[in-house]
């Protein structure tokens, strides 16, 4: 068996789990932990209080808050890590509840896929109408739809069938592809980490199979030049390059603004290097007497980067104390840039009941989604989302209460 | 890239945006293995610059030796500006009450230190070491976690935090404590430490020690600790999987010397790294999740 400390190419596969508060969430985490092996005993033990029978109560996991425990739901986002011999991940447990939805669409932010649990005895619920609308809000690239509790439904393959061509009606109006059906029972373990002996009729991978296979977000290397500004002391800018690659002796421009600097030196790791490519943190110095800040983004000469104070975007609202007030000063930060601005229409909202619909007439509150039109008192520099996400994202921050009140999505 | 070239590049982007946003950092150290991977991360971010941040450790008084001339041989080596505040004194000066018991753990207490500390310097950022996967109360929090003029942590309302765009603004009285490693596991730690080459108190390998049996757990004998006539005292070879106060960290018993041999033995083990050395954390259910409500890391 190859040890582990000699185990080190391993890459980081990121996802969470959505579903409805009964639908067995927590359970499935439990289980994908307890099946892998990355459960100690210590851990084991103090989740089965609880259980009279001294059953694992595989949902106590990773509701870590009293409250959570006390009420038997989630509240907020958890973070649980486990490994196998493929890979390392990062699972996020988000709160099922329409409540809590603001702290779904945080813990869903950057991850590489998302897995709708659906209960087989219920079907699609509301919730899982808005588990869609994150997911396509935040342009999750990889779905799994988890029909579960089959144990309940007689692990019977047209109740599955139906729902995957009820789902898909939801999925083509959402513009959501690359979804992955799995029948599934968390809690008997089928489908989970193995094959289930229940569901001979269900040729495709099990859960962990896709999860070790699906393929992670990496940064492009091929795209346009983008550098994200961090800190800038003594002539030396710290930053990331998200996309593309830079070389010493070549030109970039700041914020497209028809600036450019020759590239001196670049600092990455410990080293002077000749060259840096997506994903790589780097430290930068240029030829020029113009100031480069935090906030400024760093492309080739003659690039396509936006650079306006008036742009549209669709905003998630994410704060419970107050709703999106328009023409009020709020601070607009996209990737390390921070600007004032106001959003002066909202163009259409999203309103998910029994279905999906857009309508622009109410207010936008919190879990609320909209297409909305803003002006910036400065210029900002971004992307579209769709051609490069680092740079196409950001968030609206309320002046008084300092809250992250919105998220936006710049497409 | 792999997994620990994304979590390297994740901490050194937090280290980064902390430099960005705030005006006077701080990074608490105590000479530990998760803080002494902060300091070498925050030397990589800011390279070839030293790092814009001086460094603080609350000290309890219960130190290990080793950790402490760890602690000042690495902030000698590297020219960091160290910043010592001793629970000692917060005691003396807010008549606080000694801890009692067998094991007098002055943990808890270090959070009176801790906030006197940020209210004496105005730090506005306090980075530490803290990691989700050690307890479940630390699994629910953010990377920038805001703290309120009290310094507790509000764990019902905590501010949305989406990609990698880390909202620092605060009010005059509130902080926000940065963890940079939030994603990392125990073995993430030791598979850097041995690819960086960091080096460690030599307590974290298998040494020979004179401890107490108590409760299946082995506690080093020390001043600081209660000895009565009916402890079972042994001397055998152990390593710190976990650095702590001498009075409320466990030592396991372990013959790795080496870093390899640690990661065989953490990956081989069945108890979790708090689960096995922690005694603060069994206290209830709820331990840490109280003590970070009243200002705790």
């Amino acid at each position: 068996m190859q040890r582990l400390y000699e185990k080190i190419a391993m890459d980081i596969l990121r996802f969470i789990t959505a579903g409805s508060i009964d639908d067995g969430k927590s359970t499935l985490i439990g289980r994908l932990l307890l099946d892998t092996g990355n459960i100690k005993n210590d851990i084991l033990e103090s989740v089965k209080a609880g259980k009279e029978n001294g059953d694992v109560n595989l949902a106590f996991i990773t509701d870590g808050l009293r409250a959570e425990r006390l009420a038997g739901i989630t509240i907020d986002v958890a973070y649980k890590y486990f490994t196998t011999h493929q890979r390392k991940f990062i699972i996020t447990d988000a709160p099922g509840h329409f409540h809590y939805t603001k702290n779904l669409v945080t813990g869903a932010s950057g991850v590489d896929a998302m897995i709708i649990l659906i209960d087989a005895t219920i079907g699609i619920s509301m919730q899982t109408l808005i588990h869609s609308m994150v997911a396509s809000f935040l342009g999750i690239p990889n779905l799994v739809v988890a029909i579960n509790k089959m144990d309940l439904a007689g692990y019977d393959e047209a109740v599955y069938s139906l729902l995957k061509t009820e789902y898909n009606q939801i999925a083509e109006q959402l513009k959501l592809d690359n979804i992955t059906y799995i029948p599934m029972s968390a809690l008997e373990g089928d489908n989970v980490t193995s094959p289930s002996v229940n569901m001979t009729w269900y040729k495709g991978d099990n859960l962990l199979q896709y999860l070790e296979e699906c393929k992670t977000s990496e940064l492009g290397e091929n795209g346009n030049l983008r550098i994200i500004v961090q800190y800038v002391a003594n002539g030396f800018i710290y930053g990331r390059v998200v996309s593309g690659m830079l070389q010493t002796g070549s030109h970039v421009n700041i914020n497209g603004s028809g600036i450019n600097a020759a590239v001196k030196t670049i600092f990455h790791n410990y080293i002077e290097v000749n060259e840096a490519t997506a994903g790589h943190d780097i430290c930068l110095v240029l030829e020029t007497d113009q100031p480069v800040n935090r906030g400024d983004i760093l492309t080739n000469v003659n690039d396509n980067l936006q650079y306006t104070n008036e742009f549209e975007a669709d905003l998630c609202w994410l704060d419970e104390a107050s709703e999106l007030e328009l023409n009020k000063d709020y601070k607009i930060r996209i990737a390390s840039a921070e600007v004032t601005g106001q959003i002066n229409e909202i163009i259409s909202k999203t309103v998910v009941d029994s279905s999906i619909n857009y309508d622009s007439n109410e207010p936008i509150s919190v879990n609320e989604f909209a297409r909305v039109s803003i002006r910036t008192n400065n210029k900002v520099a971004f992307d579209n989302f769709n051609q490069i996400k680092e740079t196409g994202r950001g968030i609206l921050i309320d002046r008084d209460t300092n809250n992250t009140s919105g998220a936006l999505i710049l497409r | 890239m792999n997994h620990l070239d994304v979590l390297e590049s994740e901490a050194v982007y937090i280290l980064r945006e902390v430099a960005g946003q705030f005006k006077n950092p701080v990074l608490l150290f105590s000479g530990g293995k998760d803080s002494t991977l902060l300091i070498h991360l925050a030397l990589k971010a800011f390279y070839p610059l030293p790092m814009p941040f001086s460094v603080m450790h609350i000290d309890t008084g219960h130190n290990f030796e080793e950790a402490l001339s760890f602690r000042d041989s690495l902030v000698k080596q590297h020219n960091l500006q160290l910043v010592v505040r001793k629970v000692e004194d917060t005691i003396k000066l807010k008549n606080l009450e000694e801890p009692g018991g067998k094991f007098p753990s002055r943990n808890a207490l270090q959070s009176y230190t801790l906030l006197d500390a940020i209210s004496e310097f105005q730090y506005d950022a306090i980075i530490g070491g803290g990691r989700r996967d050690e307890e479940k109360a630390r699994a629910k929090e953010r990377i920038f976690s805001v703290r309120d003029a009290s310094g507790a942590w509000l764990p019902h309302n905590q501010r949305p935090e989406l990609w990698d765009l880390y909202n620092g603004q605060i009010h005059a009285d509130e902080q926000i404590r940065v963890f940079p490693i939030s994603n990392w596991s125990e073995l993430d730690v030791w598979q850097y430490i041995k690819q960086e080459k960091i080096e460690l108190p030599s307590l974290y390998f298998a040494h020979e020690r004179q401890c107490i049996q108590f409760n299946k757990r082995l506690v080093a004998m020390s001043e600081y600790i209660m000895q009565d006539a009916a402890d079972v005292i042994i001397t055998t070879s152990v390593r710190y999987r976990t650095v702590g106060d001498m009075t409320c960290t466990a030592a396991v018993e372990s013959t790795a010397r080496t870093i390899d041999e640690v990661i065989d033995e953490i990956s081989a083990s069945m108890l979790s790294e708090r689960g096995e050395t922690r005694m603060d954390d069994q206290i209830s259910d709820a331990g840490m999740e109280d003590r970070k409500l009243k200002g705790y890391f």
